[in-house]
């Protein structure tokens, strides 16, 4: 799965040390409830678009609420998700993906 | 900086390295309250202690505005800053849910509060935080008559005018982040002194305070419009006003008792490392009363 971010899958950060298997990949999280996230975050997504796998995600903002655009192949799927103290989803809003610039 | 703001651990008065090596381990070792502490204060990259140390500083420093001016900075900064709390975002102009929300998770938060004032009132030797618990307790506890009723009381009241009977409030447990919120509050009371225990309960009063705006909140508690036009059921108005009207004063005067009696600068940063504790499960619980919105947005 390709990501824009380095560190944690969900948050960037490079504190802590946890790998965990998302969508076949091991993928590096900071702490557990990250990874309890990110996995609620492909589910939600793989719900919505009723894609069998996501090839790409990007993910901006903070803690308060993260904007995410993910692919499978040429698809794209735009979406804001929030979450609560235990890593589960509050709110999760498909929204318009950003347009490609060419 | 001698207790760990994300677990409390005490590492005695010149205990600073020893703080900043723990850090580092239970990070490390992916502690999830230690790794949030670590990025939400010190940044999203690892450092090793040296570099934890170096970061702990500017965090604890204290400018010219003292305790009470750095308890306020950190506070606005978590809840009313550029990106606000969702909760204080959601409470501008309230729906329905996120009134029974607040009214739901918030019955427990308030008889913690009772438990918190009472451990203070235990362990102080000060008349005047007696006094300043006493009061506290009978405004949000108690209540004066049929006239004033208490904060809990007109919390249910809120409830009741939105159609959800107060046996089943009363019936309802705590969310999960709200029981941890509780028990960690509950374990300062027992563990910390009553001065951290303050510092810890009443800065939360900051929420509602009308003039944070001056300390570079981006907007208030909730907007204060809606207490005048007509958009709230009256039991909602009541609840909200009496937070609005009281925190100012409740909230300041606490600030001032803590600041005459954590005095040495072992203490002060004791009590700012339980501050900074109570702000991140003060956050959690917010967050729990949105989940709890979610029960009665269908």
């Amino acid at each position: 799965m390709r990501r824009n971010y380095t560190g944690c899958a969900i948050c960037d950060s490079t504190w802590g040390d946890v790998w965990a298997e998302v969508e076949g990949e091991r993928l590096f999280f900071c702490c557990g409830i990250c990874v309890t996230q990110f996995r609620h975050l492909v589910d939600r997504i793989k719900a919505s678009t009723g894609w069998p796998t996501v090839d790409a995600i990007e993910i901006s903002g903070d803690r308060r609420g993260r904007r995410c655009v993910a692919a499978h192949g040429a698809d794209r799927f735009g979406c804001f998700v929030a979450f609560n103290a235990d890593g589960d989803v509050r709110e999760f809003r498909p929204e318009a993906p950003p347009s490609v610039s060419r | 900086m001698t207790k760990c703001p994300a677990c409390l651990e005490r590492f005695g008065p010149d205990g600073q390295r020893a703080l900043a090596e723990h850090l580092a381990t239970r990070a490390g070792a992916s502690d999830s309250d230690h790794v949030r502490w670590l990025n939400q204060n010190v940044g999203r990259r690892r450092t090793d202690a040296a570099g934890i140390l170096r970061a702990l500083v500017p965090v604890f420093s204290v400018g010219p505005g003292g305790l009470a001016g750095w308890i306020r900075g950190r506070f606005v900064s978590k809840f009313f800053g550029a990106v606000p709390h969702p909760f204080v975002a959601a409470l501008q102009r309230p729906a329905r849910p996120v009134l029974l929300g607040y009214v739901v998770e918030h019955q427990h938060f308030l008889r913690q509060w009772v438990r918190s004032c009472a451990h203070i009132t235990a362990a102080t030797d000060d008349p005047d935080v007696i006094r300043y618990e006493l009061d506290n307790l009978v405004t949000e506890f108690g209540g004066s008559g049929p006239d004033r009723p208490s904060h809990y009381e007109l919390l249910l009241r809120m409830g009741e005018g939105l159609g959800l009977p107060r046996d089943r409030v009363l019936a309802t447990p705590p969310l999960p982040a709200t029981r941890r919120a509780i028990d960690g509050w509950e374990a300062i009371a027992r563990n910390e002194p009553w001065v951290e225990t303050m510092a810890a309960m009443h800065s939360l009063e900051l929420i509602a305070h009308r003039d944070l705006v001056r300390d570079g909140a981006t907007l208030h508690y909730f907007d204060p419009a809606i207490l005048d036009d007509g958009t709230l059921a009256s039991a909602a108005r009541a609840f909200l006003r009496e937070g609005y009207d009281a925190d100012v004063g409740h909230s300041e005067e606490a600030l001032a008792l803590i600041a005459r009696h954590a005095t040495d600068a072992a203490a002060r940063e004791d009590l700012q490392s339980t501050f900074l504790r109570s702000i991140d499960l003060f956050d959690d619980y917010l967050i729990a009363r949105l989940q709890r919105a979610n029960d009665y947005a269908a």
